[in-house]
């Protein structure tokens, strides 16, 4: 297939990549400079036309959430930049981070004049030391240059960016759990009504987007709507509930695959073209057995599933929780699915926050059937024990405050749906695949 | 009116009620079993047990129901909204929060003081599943009694529902609980050294649906299925705080706050609520007691009350000018009127005065804030007058003399000799005379006194009428907003102690029992201030005697 | 004997002008103390309550949920050593390398090395999935660590 021409990952690996002073050469700072020179509303206008969807997950359009800021707010209004990236197999924004930051901090100031915010706040997860030096020294570089501050590129656009870094919970990715977590309290995600574009960071209306969400906004105000619009799969003109899934995507490749790393390719690649033409396929000869098509939330992809074309619509239709943030690991067919979905359940019930009650205490007990099956304790109605467990968790059936446990449950649920008799083999034979190794990483 | 519809039952709310779906059920007398949700506290919808199904009734009558379930306390109800709680969804819903909860839940029941007024049993009976299919180990949590100095918990009974931490910071605003870790294996805990002692802790006790947080002072010692409760009024301070007496063979167990929007609201403080244990103290006076020369000559009702009725007409016929009596704030109305009425009709020249009225510091306002500036919405106050009716008291002293005096003036006159008789009702258990009022009284030829507690005063007395705590009285206590409540007598005192009421009935020549709401009326008619307590009847939350009430129901008393 | 440093107290407060509410600046004031004594005292936690104006309840509550934090019994070594669990990380050999590294330096996860150097802890994906299994060195990441890659970093610590 014609090789795409990445424009997120252009700058990447180029000597001094992170500096102003390359990023200027390379023509940075032009879209935020042709921004300024439009009314904040027009900014809005060009991301609604453009069909960008959020890449943090949920993959909502993002210039129809600009709008749902109340309209003559006397402010202050936020923009929380989430790059707090704990996704399982998701490394995309790390890499925007430490290798182009300013492409990020430019889309960052777009955003905040578009929505008349003065002050955004970056959520950084802890873990991303390189990160934060990268974004703290780029920050630093745009106040001294005057692209940050109290007249943004002499236009007179207040905007002060500051870095916050996280401690290490998968639930400041949540967007109330990230404000709660910035505001200075346990990350307990807020109950909703009332969303953040009403009342977010410290009760004041509030924008929370995406790191590689703020990078495309760049190059959508750099080259225009109608450019991100060629990229990608158009919306089905037949369903006016589909939004389409336009522009590139950053596909984080990793697991058992020969060439694991960041691929920028149109939304709409099939898992079997990653894995094959980009990943050079399986080591050691194996075959896939199944694929997490974006994030373990969303659950896995069998065998028979490759095809699946990987944007907002497929892996939906494919009993999978979405694309979330296209982070696409591959298992073989020497992995026992049990050993992985024990994986999944443990990550969840670790890193549940434990407010309310289905998902405190479903994850942890979902984990502790999986522990019993893999000492060799198992029984068959165990596996509908655990479907029925993933069935009543998660705020699409309505019984969880956020979406942590639907990304909890859709492993389980695809995993028994699809592997089934692999898991009933593993029951009857009573066999123990417990190593030694996990005994000692044992929650 | 906006109209709800609560499994097709319609409901006619106010127009401009705020009414979440459960408080929306609970008018159609539909239960919405909820753990976190609570009318005082923020909503954090986080239990999950309220969930029901919602939609609109459209004006054409067709219902569009939402396909998910939505937490009951966070969604407010409107014109036409529909409510489901009773479809297969949410029954299944609650079946799977309620062995949620259970799962990791010890089988404490037998043990737990909670059995019996225990939500996590009463919602499982009603809405659970009623079997568990945890084949695993248990989750297994520490106890902490060092929680507080009245507070123990048994933390793996905890459902984290929050109400505790919650209540800490924002109705006492001492922040002193806390969630500790995340997930599941969470607990409620406190910062290591700084327990939660603070004059509002009692409540989390209430506030705790399952056996969690305890009250040391409780703890193992009654079922509460064996308790009998009255309603009844605190009489620690002035606020006086709706409260629920329970007591079993006349042993008072322990007080509960109870709701009442026009005196308190929903709870109390530990002051009343653990300042009982005078009731059955070994001060109490057991049985009236007449004495000469300093020797005990009689001690039962039937020889003394003649003897008091007899000794006081005469030192009242004798030199009315120079008798006293004193009333304590602690008195009911009733008690009041009858000792001043049956005192003012044998001479207008008796002197009625108020008993000591203690106050403590200045009022206590909650939530506590952390730099100690003053809360910006009053939650809770604790009166610095330490008495229940001192305007109950007052009022009815300004009836019969026009002006009430304070209790230094009769310390006063006793000093001058300006008294030779003297009756003391005192209620008030910390009351104190001081020596040289004691002392003095020896210039009395006649003092009678009427208290609960034995005291240098009742030592010194001719008479000691054995009287009741207000535990064991029926009668009526005005607050300080003027909010008239009343108190039932909800357990018998010790030995030959009577209810006040019914000593002064029988002294001032009433027959037949004593019943206070017949008093009621009888004051209601006399005094004008006391016109609205014409029912007798004081429903749930009392009636309120200030100015503007009373003008309302005087114009309802005009003859048409 | 205070535990915060005039230093650390003047560092807390400037970061007062980034946000509308003292609350915020918790994460960064326990990452602060943390950093320098490789543990949050109940004595540090006091007085960041009290510079923030908080309940001690309020920032201890904050602390414990992220499990980042450590209390005076159960102090950091020099180093902290992340291995990654999760799942790109389990299918390449992450879960084995912590077993191996924990034999080898005689602790269990989340324990310091006798000599208190190395604190050794299982660490939630790193985000370095490409250079699976991956290990988080205080605040450098190391990709594509074998048994002997990752025995000859923890060495030189």
């Amino acid at each position: 297939m014609a090789a795409f021409e990445p424009v997120l990952l252009a700058r990447v690996g180029k000597p001094d990549s992170p500096s102003l002073a390359t990023y200027q050469r390379d023509g940075g700072y032009a879209a935020l400079k042709k921004a300024l020179a439009m009314s904040p509303d027009d900014v809005i206008t060009v991301v609604k036309d453009s069909g960008l969807r959020g890449r943090g997950g949920a993959g909502f359009p993002t210039g129809v959430k600009w709008t749902f800021l109340p309209k003559g707010h006397p402010g202050p209004i936020y923009l929380a930049i989430n790059a707090d990236e704990s996704e399982p197999g998701t490394f995309n924004n790390r890499i925007l981070m430490e290798d182009d930051p300013h492409q990020i901090l430019e889309g960052i100031a777009i955003s905040c004049h578009a929505i008349k915010s003065n002050t955004a706040y970056i959520y950084l997860r802890y873990e991303y030391g390189k990160s934060y030096r990268a974004l703290d020294k780029a920050i630093q570089e745009c106040y001294a240059a005057g692209i940050l501050g109290n007249n943004v590129m002499g236009s007179g656009f207040k905007l002060d960016v500051y870095l916050h870094r996280g401690a290490a919970a998968y639930i400041c990715g949540e967007e109330t759990g990230l404000i709660e977590s910035l505001e200075g309290k346990r990350a307990w995600p807020r109950i909703k009504p009332p969303f953040p574009a009403i009342e977010g960071l410290f009760r004041k209306p509030t924008i929370v987007n995406n790191i590689e969400t703020m990078a495309c906004v760049t190059h959508i105000l750099n080259r225009g709507a109608a450019w991100f619009k060629s990229i990608g799969v158009p919306a089905d003109p037949n369903n006016p509930r589909d939004a389409g899934s336009y522009g590139p995507k950053l596909y984080c490749l990793s697991g058992h695959i020969n060439k694991p790393g960041c691929y920028e390719l149109p939304l709409g690649i099939t898992a079997r073209q990653l894995i094959e033409e980009y990943g050079g396929g399986v080591p050691g000869g194996r075959s896939v057995k199944a694929v997490v098509p974006g994030g373990i939330s969303m659950g896995f992809l069998s065998a028979s599933e490759l095809d699946t074309p990987l944007d907002f619509n497929g892996p939906g239709k494919v009993g999978c929780l979405g694309l979330g943030t296209a982070a696409v690991i591959v298992i073989d067919d020497a992995t026992s699915m049990v050993d992985v979905l024990y994986n999944c359940c443990r990550f969840f019930s670790h890193e549940s926050c434990g407010q309310c009650t289905p998902c405190r205490e479903g994850t942890a007990w979902m984990t502790k059937i999986l522990h019993r099956i893999r000492s060799g304790q198992g029984q068959i109605r165990d596996l509908d024990l655990l479907l029925e467990v993933a069935n009543s968790m998660g705020i699409i059936p309505g019984t969880t405050i956020c979406g942590l446990s639907d990304g909890a449950a859709w492993p389980v649920k695809n995993a028994i749906k699809k592997f089934r008799p692999e898991f009933e083999e593993y029951i009857q034979s009573k066999r123990s695949t417990i190593t030694p190794a996990e005994l000692v990483s044992a929650h | 009116m906006p109209t709800v519809f609560i499994n097709d039952k319609p409901v006619e709310i106010g127009a401009h009620e705020r009414l979440n779906c459960i408080q929306a059920a609970q008018r159609a007398d539909v239960e919405i079993p909820s753990y976190c949700w609570h009318p005082a506290l923020s909503v954090v919808a986080s239990c999950r047990m309220c969930l029901v199904e919602v939609g609109d009734k459209k004006p054409d009558g067709s219902v569009a129901m939402q396909p998910k379930l939505f937490p009951g306390c966070q969604t407010p109800v409107k014109d036409g909204t529909v409510v489901i709680t009773n479809s297969q969804k949410v029954k299944d819903a609650q079946k799977a929060t309620l062995e949620y909860l259970l799962l990791n839940h010890p089988l404490d029941c037998p043990v737990c003081d909670q059995a019996g007024e225990c939500y996590l049993q009463d919602y499982s009976y009603k809405y659970g599943r009623g079997y568990s299919r945890l084949q695993e180990p248990k989750t297994l949590k520490p106890d902490k009694d060092y929680i507080g100095d009245q507070i123990t918990l048994f933390t793996d009974r905890c459902i984290m529902c929050t109400r505790c931490v919650r209540f800490t910071r924002e109705i006492s605003g001492t922040g002193e609980l806390q969630v500790i870790n995340r997930g599941s294996v969470e607990e409620i805990d406190i910062f290591p050294g700084e327990p939660c002692n603070n004059k509002l802790a009692g409540n989390v006790v209430d506030l705790c649906p399952v056996g969690a947080l305890c009250s040391k002072d409780f703890l193992y010692k009654q079922r509460v299925w064996w308790l009998k409760s009255k309603p009844s009024v605190c009489p620690d301070c002035s606020t006086g705080c709706s409260i629920t007496v329970d007591q079993n063979n006349d042993e008072l167990f322990r007080l509960k706050p109870r709701f009442n929007p026009q005196a308190q609201g929903h709870f109390m403080c530990d002051d009343g609520r653990f300042g009982w244990k005078y009731i059955h103290s070994d001060r109490r006076l057991k049985s009236p007691v007449a004495r000469k020369d300093g020797l005990v000559t009689a001690n039962t009702w039937e020889q003394i009350l003649p003897a008091v009725r007899s000794a006081v007409e005469r030192a009242v016929g004798t030199t009315p000018a120079r008798f006293a009596a004193v009333i304590s704030p602690w008195s009911t109305v009733e008690e009041a009127y009858l000792l001043s009425n049956w005192l003012k009709r044998q001479s207008e020249q008796v002197t009625l005065a108020m008993g000591p009225v203690r106050i403590v510091g200045e009022d206590d306002h909650y939530p506590k804030t952390v730099t100690g500036a003053p809360p910006s919405q009053v939650k809770f106050t604790i009166r610095a007058e330490k008495a229940p009716n001192r305007r109950g008291v007052e009022m009815v002293l300004r009836h019969f003399q026009g002006a009430c005096l304070g209790f230094d003036e009769i310390a006063k006159k006793l000093a001058n000799g300006e008294l030779d008789g003297l009756y003391v009702m005192n209620a008030d258990p910390r009351a104190t005379f001081d020596d040289a009022f004691v002392a003095n009284c020896a210039k009395l030829k006649l003092l009678v006194v009427e208290d609960l507690l034995s005291s240098p005063l009742t030592e010194r007395a001719q008479y000691v009428l054995a009287g009741g705590a207000w535990a064991e009285k029926d009668g009526t206590f005005v607050n300080h907003n003027g909010l008239a409540q009343p108190i039932v007598r909800a357990l018998r005192g010790p030995g030959d102690a009577r209810p006040d009421g019914r000593i002064l009935w029988e002294l001032s020549g009433g027959t037949g029992l004593f019943r206070a709401a017949m008093i009621r009326q009888q004051i209601a008619n006399e005094i004008h201030s006391f016109a609205p307590l014409i029912l007798g009847d004081l429903g749930d939350y009392g009636v309120s005697l200030n100015s503007a009430a009373a003008a309302v129901v005087e114009k309802q008393l005009q003859p048409v | 004997m205070p535990a915060l440093t005039e230093t650390m107290r003047e560092r807390i407060k400037s970061l007062f002008a980034r946000y509308p509410s003292k609350q915020a600046v918790t994460l960064p004031a326990l990452h602060m103390v943390q950093d320098e004594f490789r543990c949050v005292s109940l004595e540090a936690v006091k007085e960041i309550a009290e510079l923030l104006e908080l309940h001690p309840a309020e920032v201890h509550d904050t602390m414990s949920f992220y499990g980042f934090f450590r209390d005076e019994q159960h102090r950091l070594g020099q180093h902290r050593v992340w291995v990654c669990r999760s799942l790109s990380c389990a299918l390449r050999g992450g879960e084995k390398l912590l077993a191996h590294l924990c034999e080898k330096y005689h602790v269990q996860p989340g324990d310091t090395t006798d000599d208190g150097k190395v604190t050794l802890e299982f660490a939630e994906c790193l985000g370095a999935c490409e250079g699976a299994p991956c290990l988080l060195v205080d605040d450098h990441c190391e990709m594509n660590v074998s048994t002997e890659r990752a025995e000859s970093i923890l060495s030189k610590l």
